[in-house]
């Protein structure tokens, strides 16, 4: 176990550090010079040049990847050229919100997706497993930007439920109920997806587990329906959820994008899009790269649960 | 019968498949002393597994057609519901399972495998439960049992899960222990072992036992009674010493020639039964060994034969053409 899990550490220590000179790279990928953007065109070459050895940028480039790589381990992502505040504390006031609205969107998809997976394995191609599965199925084929369209469309505008419509967000410290209320619609809008991936998937392997000899087994020992499903189907027809939600999870991070600009969510997503639109590539590096290592984490610790779920896998 | 725990009658399963109508058991009877041990025989697909699961009332309830009755301890298991049934599993009647790689659940410590039983079906507190365990584990010879108490079953050998899923199934003293085919994933060497086992707990604890098998050299010696079992029926029945040494069926006879003897000269090739068991789902009026019998006439492709009594009191074969009593006196080569 420990092994496994040192093994994994260190497969992700270089896989962190591929990402870091990844997105260190991606801003000298970029067209246009930096003194150009800072300075405008008609700046002189001494200011030009002033200006570089300020940036650092008259260094050799695998000097100028060590003292960004420091700056980074101190927290310090740099300064943006265009709103002049720093790309850390940006980061750090839109980050909370995506976690937020995934802990909500994910806390919904898995408290639909389990108990209507279980009663859709229990008799697969019954009548619910027919409904549950084409419905899922037509879900999937819906974007999340006609959901969260429609949602607003009916919840907002024709019942008039407040708080619920675009540009309604307060932040969580300022008015708790506030803010679960301007969630509500993109995390379930978040949640629809989750939903469909978990359901699908865990159903598929429900249907498998429960054809085991060691459920019959399990029925034979007079345990009922119920402890059945918990405690001997559920466990090991977790592992390909788990995986899906590592890899769904780390997507949403920056995949929420969609939902969050339709409804003016002040997250990453939103942060990202406008960063882009504004040419602020410094703003655009830093989220890259934390959701890059956001994405690694997060599979990093599904890693883990699984390993713990299933005890065959750290040995085999 | 008072001092009979088990008695089956005419007991029919039919599976519905998408290929029709399958009678994996054909009318079936029998019964099963308290404390007797009785061996069921016969080829892959002869239906033993089906009746075992059958008889224990473990069958799936859908696409599946059970008639006849089964009476266990006095009460019927045809028709009883499994909310009925989980009252009786594991007190009354309880299987151990033909492949201990996949009857434990492979993410589930041992432990909490035998002692869930425990603690569901008798009440006993998480403490009590786990003591017990540990002195089940112990008594199907489970080596350092408090220390695999926590082991998975991947951590163990085919022989010490299959003393795994043994310990379960005794777990809550059962009346009827179903041991469907126990030893066939296992070594040889462990074989011997496990059936050992199985004999001496049944001593101990007092159980009636049905161990299936194809193997009728694992029934030879720990059996009163012998059931061969082809195509879902029963062709032959009686003491295991008439079965061996006074069969009348010619598919009984195939089956013991086909088993390999010490007695045998180095590189004596095997008798193998010609022809494969039939299908379930085509079977004719016929008996249906017919097609693979040596002796096999005209009537025996038309007329099934019913079980007719043989001299000795209890035996029962089911021939046209019964190979001669008298011959027998000694088992063939």
């Amino acid at each position: 176990m420990l092994r496994y899990v040192l093994r994994r550490l260190t497969l992700l220590i270089g896989i962190v550090w591929v990402i870091s000179v990844g997105s260190f790279y991606l801003i000298h990928l970029l067209p246009g010079d930096p003194a150009t953007v800072i300075l405008g065109t008609g700046a002189s070459p001494a200011n030009r040049a002033i200006l570089y050895r300020q940036l650092g940028l008259n260094k050799p480039i695998i000097e100028q990847y060590f003292v960004w790589m420091g700056n980074i381990l101190h927290g310090n992502l740099g300064t943006s050229f265009i709103s002049e505040t720093s790309v850390a504390s940006t980061i750090r006031t839109a980050l909370p919100i995506d976690v937020e609205l995934i802990v909500l969107s994910q806390i919904l998809a898995f408290a639909a997706a389990i108990p209507l997976a279980m009663r859709s394995a229990r008799k697969p191609n019954g009548v619910l497993d027919r409904i549950l599965s084409a419905g899922s199925f037509t879900l999937l084929s819906i974007p999340s930007f006609i959901i969260i369209v429609l949602l607003v469309l009916v919840v907002s505008i024709k019942l008039g439920i407040a708080n619920t419509g675009p540009s309604s967000y307060v932040s969580l410290g300022s008015d708790w109920v506030v803010n679960l209320e301007s969630l509500a619609l993109p995390a379930f809008t978040l949640a629809v997806g989750s939903f469909v991936i978990y359901f699908r998937v865990l159903r598929s392997d429900l249907i498998a587990t429960l054809q085991e000899e060691f459920i019959t087994m399990a029925r034979s020992k007079g345990l009922r329906q119920r402890r059945i499903m918990w405690r001997h189907a559920f466990r090991p027809s977790s592992v390909a959820l788990l995986g899906a939600a590592g890899v769904n999870i780390g997507g949403l991070l920056a995949g929420g994008f969609v939902v969050e600009y339709l409804l003016g969510i002040p997250g990453l997503g939103y942060t990202l899009i406008t960063g882009i639109a504004s040419s602020d590539y410094l703003l655009v590096q830093g989220i890259v790269l934390v959701v890059s290592v956001g994405v690694v984490l997060i599979n990093f610790v599904f890693d883990f649960i699984i390993s713990v779920v299933d005890p065959r896998i750290t040995r085999e | 019968m008072s001092t009979q725990l088990l008695v089956v009658d005419d007991l029919h399963t039919t599976f519905r498949t998408a290929a029709g109508l399958v009678a994996a058991v054909g009318g079936v009877s029998f019964d099963l002393a308290t404390n007797e041990t009785v061996g069921i025989v016969g080829e892959s697909g002869s239906g033993k597994t089906v009746l075992a699961r059958t008889i224990m009332g473990l069958q799936p309830r859908s696409n599946v057609e059970v008639r006849g009755s089964v009476l266990l301890d006095g009460h019927q298991v045809v028709g009883a519901s499994e909310r009925e049934m989980r009252e009786r599993w594991a007190t009354d009647v309880s299987m151990v399972f033909q492949d201990p790689m996949t009857s434990l659940n492979p993410v589930m410590r041992i432990g909490r495998q035998i002692d869930e039983t425990l603690r569901v079906r008798l009440g006993m507190d998480k403490r009590a439960a786990r003591a017990r365990a540990i002195e089940l584990l112990a008594m199907v010879g489970m080596p350092s049992a408090e220390h695999r108490y926590r082991a998975y079953p991947t951590q163990l050998s085919g022989g010490m899960r299959q003393r795994v899923v043994i310990a379960t199934a005794l777990a809550c003293s059962p009346k009827l222990l179903i041991a469907d085919e126990p030893t066939t994933g296992l070594d040889v060497t462990i074989q011997a072992q496990i059936l050992n086992l199985l004999d001496d707990l049944k001593e101990q604890l007092h159980m009636s036992v049905i161990l299936i098998t194809h193997d009728l050299g694992v029934v030879a010696t720990r059996t009163s009674r012998i059931i061969v079992m082809y195509a879902g029926r029963i062709v032959e029945m009686g003491a295991t010493r008439d079965v061996f040494f006074r069969h009348r069926m010619p598919y009984t006879r195939a089956l013991l020639e086909s088993s390999p003897k010490v007695s045998n000269p180095s590189h004596t090739r095997l008798r193998v039964i010609p022809g494969r068991p039939p299908n379930l789902s085509t079977l004719t009026s016929g008996c249906a060994f017919a097609p693979r019998c040596s002796s096999a006439s005209e009537r025996c492709h038309q007329e099934r034969p019913s079980l007719e009594p043989a001299e000795e009191p209890g035996h029962v074969f089911a021939c046209w053409h019964p190979l001669a009593a008298t011959e027998l006196h000694e088992a063939p080569r």
